[in-house]
Formats: C-alpha cells, sequence, structure tokens
C-alpha cells in the first residue's frame, strides 16, 4: 500500500484529477454561497446544530444508553461496537453468507470495511449511491465525503459501467445515460436484496430514530426494499432528539450545496402493520428487522483531547471543497477513510495519530476551513495540534 | 516534498543558536531603518517581528531546499547538515538573499515608516530589540521551542519599556494580539497594524490607479483587518477592486507549505494568480509571503505589489 505522502505525489501527477477537483470545488463553492446568501434560516440551522451536537458530545454515554433503549422500543435491535472490527463482526452476524447485499453510501462502513469483508465470507455487495459505486468498481476510495467520485471524468465513468457492468454504451454517451444504465443494473439487485446496509446522518437518543439526507432516492430503496436493514451509525452521529435530528440533516444539506434535498428519511423501527384485526405485526412492505450499529472506534476517548470538537461535524463536506491543498489533493491526503481538513481530524480519531500528525504538515494554516464550517469547528487549530503531536517522543 | 521532520529540526537549531528561522546576520533586522534615525524610545514601539527581512533568506533557503528534494543523494547530504556537520556549509549556501528582494522589503518597511510618520503617529524604533517572533515555530507545532523563544521575545520588549507596539505583517500581528497570550504568562501589550492606526488617523495618502486586492488570510479570518486598507486605499485615490474570493473568504497565496512542498504551493499561487489578474493586473498584497509567492508566479505585466508601496512611495 502506498504511503499517505505518496499518494499527495501521485495526486499532483494527475492532471485529469486536478481539472476535475478544480471544476467540482469551483461549482460548490459558488453554490454554497449564494444558497447561504438566499437563506439565512441555514445558517440558523447550522447554528442549532451546533447546539445540539455540543449538548450530545458532553453527554455521550448517557446518549449512547438512551439511544439504545429508544431503538429497543421502538422494536429495533441495538448492537454496540468499540471497534471497527467488532462493527464487522456485528454486521457479518447478521448477514450471514451467500446473500445478496445492497449499500447505500457510509463513511461509517467505509470505516469498518464492511463492504469487503461481506464479500470475503461469500456474500455479493453492491453499493447503490453512484458515486460510490464509481469507486467500488475502480477498486478505489471515497474522495469526498457527499461526492465520492469528485475525481472522475465523464469518459472515466463511462468505461466503468461499460467494462464492470457490461453496460454497452457508445463512446459519447452523457451522464444522463451513464446514471440510467447504473440504475438499471442497481434496480434488480435493490429489488432482490436480503439486506440493506445505511449509514445516518443522525440519530435521536428520545425516539431512536434515524434521520438520512439524499438526493438519489436509493437510500429509501436500500432502507425499505429488503427484509433486513442495518444502519452502522458512529456514535457522534447521536443527538438529543429527533427535532435536532433533523435540524443536522437541514444543515448538512445546506452546506453541501444540496437545498432542499430531495429526500429526508426518518426511520424509527422495522416496518409493521395493524390493519389486521387491530393486532400490529413486523414486516410490512419495508423491513422485517432493523438493526443498529452504534460505532465508537476512537470517539469516546476524543473528547479527552483537542479534538473533542470534531465531534461535531456534521459531514457537509464544504470544508474539503473550500481547502486551498484538498482542492489538488481530494481525499488522497488523508487516512484510508477521511481526507482534507476535517478528514485529517478523523484520521487521527479512528485510524492512526501519527500519519494524520505526518499529513498535517501540509496544512496551510489558512483557515479557510474554519471560516467554511457551519458548525465552527476551529479546523485549522486543530490540526496545528496533530503537528505538535508529529514531535511528540517516540514519532520519528 | 520535504520530510517535515528533518524541517523542523533544521529550523529548531537555528532558533535555539541564532534566534532566527534561517542563516541571517542579525543586523539584516534593523539594516532598513538605519538611514531613518527613528526615536529609541516613544509610546508606542514599532515592532516588525522581521518577517519581511527574513523572507529574502527564506526563499534562499527554500531554493536551497528544493534542490536537495531533487536527488536521494541531495536529501542524505541535507540530512547529514541538519544533523551532524554543522550547519556552517548550509549557512553559506543559503546565506545569499536576492538583492531586489532584500530592496523590495527595505523599501516596504521605510514606506510604513513614512506613512506613520506623516499620519502623526508618534512612535520609537527597537532596532536590535526588534527580535524575530518566531511565528515559524508555532506553525511547525513546535510548541516547546515556540513557547520558549516568545518569552524571550516579550522579556525584552518589556525590559526595554514596551507597553504597545505597531506591527507590519499579518503573521506577526496574529502572534504577539492572538498566540502569544496563550503562551506567555501574565501577557499584556496592545498591539495595532499600521494598517489600523493609518486607518484610525484618517491618513490619505497621495496615489491613484486600481487594484484588486489580495487579503492576508490571517489578517481577513482572525485579526479583522479587512475594511481598513480598503478605506486607506479609497481615501487615497485608489480604486480597490474584488477578486471572487476576497474578505474573510479569501484565498491562500500558498506560502506557508512553501518550504515543505514547493510544487504544491506554486500550483495554489497560481489558482489565485489567475483569480486576481482576472480583475486587475495590479495585486495590492499586505504580506511579505504573499509577495514572494505570488510574484513568483506573476506573469509578465502583472505587478505585485504591497499595501505601503501603493499608498506613494516614501517622501511623496
Amino acid at each position: 500500500m502506498p504511503s499517505p505522502l505518496d499518494r499527495v505525489r501521485s495526486a499532483l501527477m494527475d492532471e485529469g484529477l486536478q481539472e476535475a477537483l478544480l471544476r467540482a470545488a469551483t461549482n460548490n463553492q459558488v453554490k454554497v454561497e449564494s444558497l447561504l446568501r438566499e437563506r439565512p434560516e441555514l445558517a440558523e440551522a447550522a447554528r442549532r446544530a451546533r447546539r445540539a451536537k455540543d449538548e450530545a458530545i458532553g453527554r455521550l454515554e448517557e446518549l449512547i444508553d438512551e439511544a439504545m433503549r429508544s431503538l429497543r422500543a421502538i422494536n429495533a435491535e441495538p448492537h454496540y461496537a468499540e471497534t471497527p472490527e467488532e462493527a464487522r463482526e456485528a454486521v457479518a452476524r447478521i448477514v450471514g453468507s451467500g446473500k445478496l447485499v445492497v449499500m447505500s453510501k457510509s463513511m461509517a462502513a467505509e470505516e469498518a470495511g464492511i463492504r469487503e469483508y461481506l464479500e470475503e465470507l461469500g456474500n455479493e455487495v453492491w453499493e447503490t449511491d453512484l458515486g460510490q459505486l464509481l469507486v467500488q468498481l475502480e477498486g478505489g476510495r471515497p474522495m469526498h465525503t457527499i461526492a465520492p467520485a469528485v475525481h472522475m471524468t465523464r469518459e472515466r465513468a463511462l468505461r466503468l459501467v461499460n467494462e464492470k457492468l457490461g453496460a454497452n454504451l457508445p463512446e459519447d454517451a452523457g451522464i444522463e445515460e451513464i446514471a440510467g444504465a447504473a440504475r438499471r443494473f442497481l434496480r434488480e439487485k435493490i429489488v432482490k436484496a436480503d439486506v440493506g446496509i445505511s449509514g445516518a446522518n443522525a440519530l435521536a437518543a428520545d425516539t431512536g430514530a434515524i434521520v438520512l439526507v439524499e438526493n438519489e432516492g436509493n437510500i429509501r430503496l436500500v432502507t425499505t426494499a429488503s427484509p433486513i436493514h442495518i444502519a452502522v451509525v458512529p456514535v457522534d452521529k447521536i443527538v438529543p432528539t429527533l427535532q435536532d435530528a433533523l435540524t443536522v440533516a437541514i444543515a448538512q444539506a445546506g452546506y453541501a450545496g444540496l437545498y432542499p434535498p430531495t429526500y429526508i428519511n426518518v426511520i424509527a423501527g422495522p416496518s409493521s402493520t395493524a390493519d389486521i384485526e387491530q393486532v400490529r405485526v413486523w414486516g410490512a412492505q419495508g423491513p422485517k428487522e432493523l438493526h443498529v450499529v452504534l460505532l465508537d472506534n476512537g470517539r469516546l476517548r476524543a473528547r479527552e483531547t483537542p479534538l473533542r470538537d470534531q465531534l461535531r461535524c456534521i459531514r457537509c463536506g464544504r470544508c474539503q471543497f473550500e481547502c486551498p491543498v484538498w482542492v489538488h489533493t481530494a481525499n488522497n491526503w488523508g487516512g484510508p477513510v477521511y481526507g482534507g481538513p476535517m478528514g485529517l481530524n478523523w484520521t487521527a480519531i479512528t485510524w492512526s495519530m501519527e500519519e494524520a500528525s505526518k499529513l498535517a504538515f501540509l496544512c496551510l494554516g489558512c483557515g479557510r476551513c474554519d471560516e467554511a464550517c457551519p458548525v465552527e469547528i476551529p479546523l485549522s487549530r486543530l490540526i496545528r495540534w496533530l503537528k505538535t503531536q508529529a514531535h511528540r517522543p517516540g514519532r520519528s | 516534498m520535504l520530510d517535515p521532520k528533518l524541517v523542523s529540526d533544521l529550523v529548531a537549531r537555528y532558533m535555539r543558536d541564532t534566534g532566527l528561522p534561517v542563516p541571517a546576520p542579525k543586523e539584516a533586522l534593523y539594516r532598513w531603518a538605519e538611514p531613518l534615525r527613528l526615536p529609541r524610545e516613544g509610546p508606542r514601539y514599532l515592532y516588525t517581528g522581521g518577517l519581511y527581512q527574513l523572507m529574502p533568506y527564506i526563499q534562499a533557503m527554500v531554493k536551497y531546499l528544493e534542490k536537495m528534494e531533487e536527488g536521494r543523494a541531495g536529501r542524505l547530504a541535507l540530512g547529514l547538515a541538519g544533523r551532524l556537520a554543522g550547519l556552517g556549509g548550509l549557512a553559506k549556501a543559503v546565506a545569499r538573499p536576492d538583492k531586489g528582494l532584500v530592496a523590495y522589503s527595505e523599501s516596504v518597511l521605510r514606506g510604513i515608516a513614512g506613512h506613520l510618520r506623516r499620519a502623526g503617529v508618534e512612535y520609537a524604533y527597537l532596532y536590535e530589540d526588534d527580535l524575530y517572533s518566531g511565528v515559524i515555530l508555532h506553525d511547525l507545532g513546535l510548541d516547546e521551542d515556540f513557547t520558549r523563544h516568545a518569552n524571550m521575545v516579550y522579556r525584552r520588549l518589556r525590559e526595554r519599556g514596551v507597553e504597545s507596539v505597531i506591527t507590519v505583517d499579518p503573521h506577526t500581528t496574529h502572534m504577539l494580539r492572538s498566540v502569544y497570550p496563550k503562551y506567555v504568562d501574565g501577557y499584556s501589550l496592545e498591539v495595532k497594524t499600521y494598517i489600523e492606526l493609518l486607518d484610525e488617523a484618517g491618513y490619505q495618502a497621495k496615489s491613484g490607479g486600481e487594484a484588486v486586492i489580495h487579503d492576508p488570510c490571517l489578517y481577513a479570518r482572525f485579526e479583522g483587518v479587512v475594511e481598513q486598507p480598503r478605506r486607506l486605499l479609497s481615501r487615497s485615490g485608489v480604486e480597490a477592486k474584488e477578486p471572487r474570493r476576497s474578505r474573510r473568504m479569501t484565498y491562500c497565496c500558498g506560502g506557508p507549505i512553501e518550504g515543505l512542498a514547493p510544487s504544491l504551493s506554486k500550483r495554489i499561487a497560481r489558482i489565485r494568480m489567475d483569480e486576481l489578474r482576472r480583475v486587475s493586473s495590479r495585486i495590492v498584497v499586505m504580506c511579505p509571503i504573499c509577495y514572494a509567492n505570488l510574484s513568483s508566479v506573476a506573469p509578465e505585466g502583472v505587478e505585485v505589489v504591497d499595501l505601503a508601496l501603493v499608498l506613494g512611495e516614501p517622501g511623496a
């Protein structure tokens, strides 16, 4: 595996990547800026999201317990995983082997390596978010939090669906046709899938409700079409109430530049019906089982360090699009999952302080990410702190 | 890309030995003021922190490191220079700063001194007590060395009876106003940039034409110096134009990582240069790092100039 700094080097040599990133970042910057100007309510939502997240971080253990109780009360099954390995095992126990599994994009699932693990166990697993599917087909990793295939041009995407999905599209096929080919391929998988796996934008401790924001419609399908739905939720996504969870979703969509979001999903338990004799049974048109895997992976411990502030992150990805360094590297500047300003801190929390502290030296300290962050995470200050960690005795 | 540990070790050693981040003669910091014969005592002290003066030496060092970066043999030699054999050889190689850059930096500082005098701001100069602020130690996360250095600088200033300083660049301003207080017990200094003081005094220079403003990151996002330079320019008859990314959302010149990742740094500078020159062929900067990095990628016909010079040559 190439070292993180080697990945940065090769990203700088990749002219196609440079062009794709510059276009995407400029478009996103202009879009978000005008959205925020036209809709002051988004800044208000961000302020409320910040308060809710701060409260949640302050009493996280308590809220984890409350969320697990609430989940049981709505007939969902909570699982608690301290490490990525435990999360993988929890999911593997539910799925088993020889199954067809569909996933909607989840960075927590990436973090736990769930797709690869399920494949190793003999399952057929497909990503259903178009960008994430392209990343899966190329054998790569997501290059942005909400736009995983941000590094790809139309030509590269076309080649992938033709070669890997046998789409047979002509050379001049447009983006719509590529999306159409993916849709045709995935629709059949989604309908037949045994298990659907999603992430979450937020989980409400008071009700156990999961909130998911999207535009593609794949999350709706993945979380309802299969008899079993598994949500992988990092514990920093827990907020006190369902109102808070919706606020987080609105703020995330706004600062990602996708507002109004096409869909906001609220999932509070498996599907049920009481249409016959008013007796409630589980498993109607939606799943019969809902499992929620709560993943810690360093988050509780991070509260004792300056990285505590990073736990407020709502994953809008704006700091990435606004960062002058990220615009040339994408998530190649980062660890195996997360990259860019917020990604260096997440890498330190969930993977390796040592690697994150080395990568931190590419930060300009310009503070554009601080300005961009809807929940006022002092990102550049935290990244500078990562640098101080590189000089601690024992680090070479 | 250079090994951050190696660069950190080099810088830390120079700082411990000489109080400067790169090999440079001590008088390089106050030579600019010699012809001006500024008073040595006053209600406020001009504290440059040396960034303008050191910029030519830093540039020379970066060029040397870039050459080293190219080959494995070079990297080994560099490692040896830094770790074992004294720093003498390296010092000789980089102690020849670009004369044009030295003259530029000194003319900016003299310009600032002149503007302050004409605006009626009473001040003295620190001369040999105008020490480097240690900003690079902070930027590299070398907190122990930075704490030691910041306390030393503060002690020297207080021993000189300084209670109020005038700063001239965003990095030094940020250090003294927002960072030192976290590292120095009982810290108490009033810190104002010359830009703020000129603006408060309603200063009006004789100038003209148009220019696009490149806000330095630290002034705009951390120190609230945003509208002051615009007011100064407009009062002085300069039409100040805005690039797409300006004020609090200004875009970095790439300078801060020049020593570690020169090629990435240049790419960032080019992106910013393209954005600025579309608005005007005259670009106003307020920081020596922005000047060095942007002017290194400026195409012919595009002029990068410090605010102090846009406001008019000293004596104008």
